[in-house]
């Protein structure tokens, strides 16, 4: 318990930072800045909250897919029932998908070895690999409703078109991810290319690990 | 060197905590005004009807009414208010931190929660198919705007936290917007879920809740012929269980740290008060679950959450006991934000017990009628937490405004607000057991419903008097801000945390960029002298000086 103490005394710490101004230690974990421009500029944020931020944002996108399987789960044991049968250009999709994660990753390694043709090289082939798999989701759409299957057909329809489309909507907000990352220039950014494009690898990989998640559903829980 | 003052455009669109969380508590005055107008509407036509146009029109108007009512008070208000209102505005301070984690982030979930506002005010003016299809696009831009922020608060708390503020040393009322934005994290993401789903079966003709042969499976009393289906209730209960904690949880904090503050007393164990506030988050996002388990699955399994339901009144309880505890043998300083904090201790108790009764099934089936339950969960959710953010805004007026408020018309509102509130409330869980038990023959009810009239004009008038003593609280606010008295010094209630440690109202940057160290926990008081008290960032070494 503190000892008595008087209030001026007490907030004698206030007038002393505010006349001294110097001796104060460097920020922990960084500043976010506010509207101060010109202190934005000059000192870089702790990246940490960038991490923190995305495995954060990846629990709530979790919970979201979450609510939606448990619907499904609930869902499926209805009369009303016709399960979709899974377009085989999905499998494709997928192994697009999966190779994207490996060249994120081979992006990644020659970003470490200061390899930056090579980083931008690999990372422009994610991107492009995040496009074809976004394209073949909807030539999958395109196939299914070619074979009368809509959105409103039957409840598992319904659910494959939110699962996919929702995927895809999320994936899409990688896909911009990766290209801010590509055309951004680091050298005004408040944060290093390596850790916005390790951000953005931990976002990515999610998408993928959720698609294989989202497809074992769709296909086992026919 | 002073800033140069901004304009209008950057002070409206300001990515400044302290200037988001204004705005925010701005929209929720405006929301719990207009939302006290619309109850008096109900009232007066559940009393007289005939006398209300708006109400009387048609069985529709008086519904949307309702949920006009509803929606302004549980986002605007209780969402709103405690979390992101003085959560966005203190947060950063407490913490000693200069801004949230991701300051433009804060200023987009501001801004899509105006625009929702928006939706819910204009879809009241709509026909009632589009109306509903705007509520529920609102409904899910509120989610994405509760989300955002919930992750600003989580990323703000785990990574800002200054030199030495330990989480052992952080304020309850940090602990509280923490564990608060987990929650809301974890549930905001499903009702985002649930309204794009319902969304789309509405627009796009899927099938996720409408289906014919799933109604049917339904038992009979969730599904009422020519009622509005099935999918609103759902979408309630997706969310309306989880809510009531989310709006309490900043409320359990804010009312911890006034306590403690106002009795100049350590909160009486706080490891465990904050491990109680964990145990609500954690029980009542349970509840939530098998709550929707139960109106998606099994609606007879009643058992698993009852015994959920009723197991949140162990942390409940512990949170209880700590707040008198604390009071016990404390200097109180009877003030108007202290009085405010008793009364949210007493209104939290009242309604509480009146929610054994619910969270039993056997019992909540004699006694859940309409009346019984608007009276139970008025008192412990709604007034409740209107009760603590009173007290939260008494209290840091003078951190937000440079001013304080007025004592004296203060204390008159408290005391008209508190019987008032009673009044309307408690008569009303009556009427519910009186007049709609089932335990009754028709013949009695009969007699009872005649008796039921006279106490429901008394609920309409305490509700007018109730209302209107609110004039006494905007005369106080407005009449505050523009004829502000001066501040005896930065720190008038003698408080310990960071955000007294800066100028009052606070500068526009926190620290002037140099950040507080922290050297004691949050609640360091001592009852013996008048000023005993020492503020979490004073070096060890000037408190040492003061006692030799």
């Amino acid at each position: 318990m503190p000892g008595p103490t008087t209030t001026q005394e007490l907030e004698a710490p206030v007038v002393e930072r505010k006349d001294g101004g110097g001796g104060g230690s460097p920020p922990v974990g960084g500043n976010g800045g506010g509207d101060d421009e010109k202190n934005r500029g000059r000192r870089k944020p702790s990246p940490k909250r960038y991490y923190t931020g995305v495995a954060v944002g990846i629990v709530a996108v979790l919970m979201f897919f979450m609510a939606l399987a448990s619907a499904f789960l609930v869902r499926k044991g209805g009369a009303d029932w016709i399960p979709v049968r899974i377009p085989a250009l999905l499998w494709l999709n997928t192994a697009v998908l999966i190779a994207s994660s490996a060249t994120l990753e081979m992006a990644r390694k020659r970003l470490a070895h200061s390899d930056s043709a090579g980083f931008r090289k690999f990372w422009l082939v994610t991107t492009a690999l995040g496009v074809v798999f976004l394209c073949g989701q909807v030539v999958a759409w395109r196939i299914l409703v070619a074979q009368g299957i809509y959105l409103a057909s039957n409840p598992a329809s319904s659910f494959f078109y939110i699962f996919t489309g929702a995927h895809a909507l999320h994936l899409l907000g990688g896909v911009g991810a990766l290209l801010y990352v590509a055309r951004r220039n680091f050298s005004q950014a408040q944060v290093t290319q390596s850790v916005a494009a390790e951000v953005t690898s931990y976002y990515w990989h999610f998408m993928d690990a959720l698609w294989l998640f989202l497809l074992a559903l769709l296909y086992l829980g026919r | 060197m002073p800033s140069p003052r901004p304009g209008w455009y950057s002070r409206v669109f300001s990515t400044e905590h302290k200037t988001v969380g204004l705005q925010y508590l701005w929209l929720s005055l405006a929301s719990v005004l207009v939302g006290m107008v619309l109850s008096t509407l109900l009232r007066v036509h559940a009393s007289w009807p005939g006398t209300i146009a708006v109400a009387d029109s048609s069985p529709e108007r008086y519904a949307a009414i309702r949920l006009l009512h509803g929606s302004l008070m549980v986002f605007f208000v209780l969402t709103a208010a405690p979390q992101m209102g003085f959560g966005s505005f203190l947060l950063p301070l407490q913490i000693g931190a200069e801004e949230m984690a991701f300051p433009t982030l804060n200023l987009l979930s501001l801004w899509l929660t105006v625009a929702s506002l928006a939706g819910i005010t204009s879809s009241f003016f709509l026909s009632l198919s589009q109306g509903i299809d705007l509520w529920l696009l609102s409904a899910a831009l509120f989610s994405v705007a509760a989300l955002l922020c919930a992750l600003n608060f989580c990323v703000t708390v785990i990574e800002l936290r200054t030199k030495g503020m330990t989480l052992p040393r952080m304020p309850v009322t940090v602990w509280a917007w923490f564990v608060n934005a987990i929650l809301s994290l974890l549930i905001f993401s499903v009702l985002l879920a649930g309204c794009a789903s319902v969304l789309s079966d509405r627009l796009f003709g899927s099938h996720f809740f409408s289906s014919a042969t799933f109604l049917a499976a339904q038992p009979q009393n969730l599904v009422r012929a020519g009622s509005l289906p099935v999918l609103w209730q759902r979408l309630f209960w997706y969310f309306a269980q989880a809510e009531v904690y989310v709006a309490m949880l900043p409320c359990f904090g804010i009312i911890t740290h006034l306590i403690a503050t106002f009795a100049r007393k350590p909160v009486w164990k706080e490891r465990l008060v904050v491990l109680a506030i964990c145990g609500v988050g954690l029980v009542g996002f349970c509840v939530w679950g098998y709550h929707m388990f139960a109106t998606g699955m099994n609606p007879y399994a009643p058992l698993v959450f009852s015994v959920l339901a009723s197991s949140l009144g162990v942390p409940a309880g512990f949170l209880l006991a700590s707040w008198l505890a604390t009071l016990w043998r404390g200097r109180i300083q009877f003030n108007t934000s202290l009085l405010f904090a008793v009364g949210f201790i007493s209104l939290f108790i009242s309604g509480g017990l009146s929610g054994i009764f619910l969270a039993r099934h056997d019992l909540s089936r004699a006694a859940v009628s309409e009346d019984f339950v608007i009276g139970h969960f008025h008192l412990v959710m709604g007034v409740a937490a209107t009760f603590a953010i009173l007290a939260a805004l008494f209290f840091w007026f003078p951190k937000m405004f440079g001013c304080r408020m007025n004592e004296t018309l203060g204390k008159i509102h408290f005391w008209m607000t508190f019987a008032g509130v009673y009044l309307v409330f408690m008569p009303m869980h009556w009427l519910g057991l009186l007049t709609q038990s089932n335990l009754l023959s028709d013949a009695q009810r009969t007699v009872v419903a005649s008796a039921g009239a006279s106490i429901r004009t008394v609920v309409t008038l305490a509700t007018i008097c109730t209302v209107t003593a609110q004039v006494v609280f905007v005369l106080n606010f407005f009449s505050s801000l523009l004829r502000p008295r001066m501040l005896e010094s930065n720190n008038p209630w003698h408080a310990t945390t960071l955000e007294w440690s800066v100028a009052s109202p606070a500068p526009r940057s926190n620290f002037q960029g140099a950040p507080p160290e922290v050297y004691r926990g949050a609640y360091e008081f001592s009852g013996n002298v008048p000023d005993d008290f020492a503020p979490q960032n004073l070096a060890p070494k000037l408190l040492v000086q003061k006692e030799t």
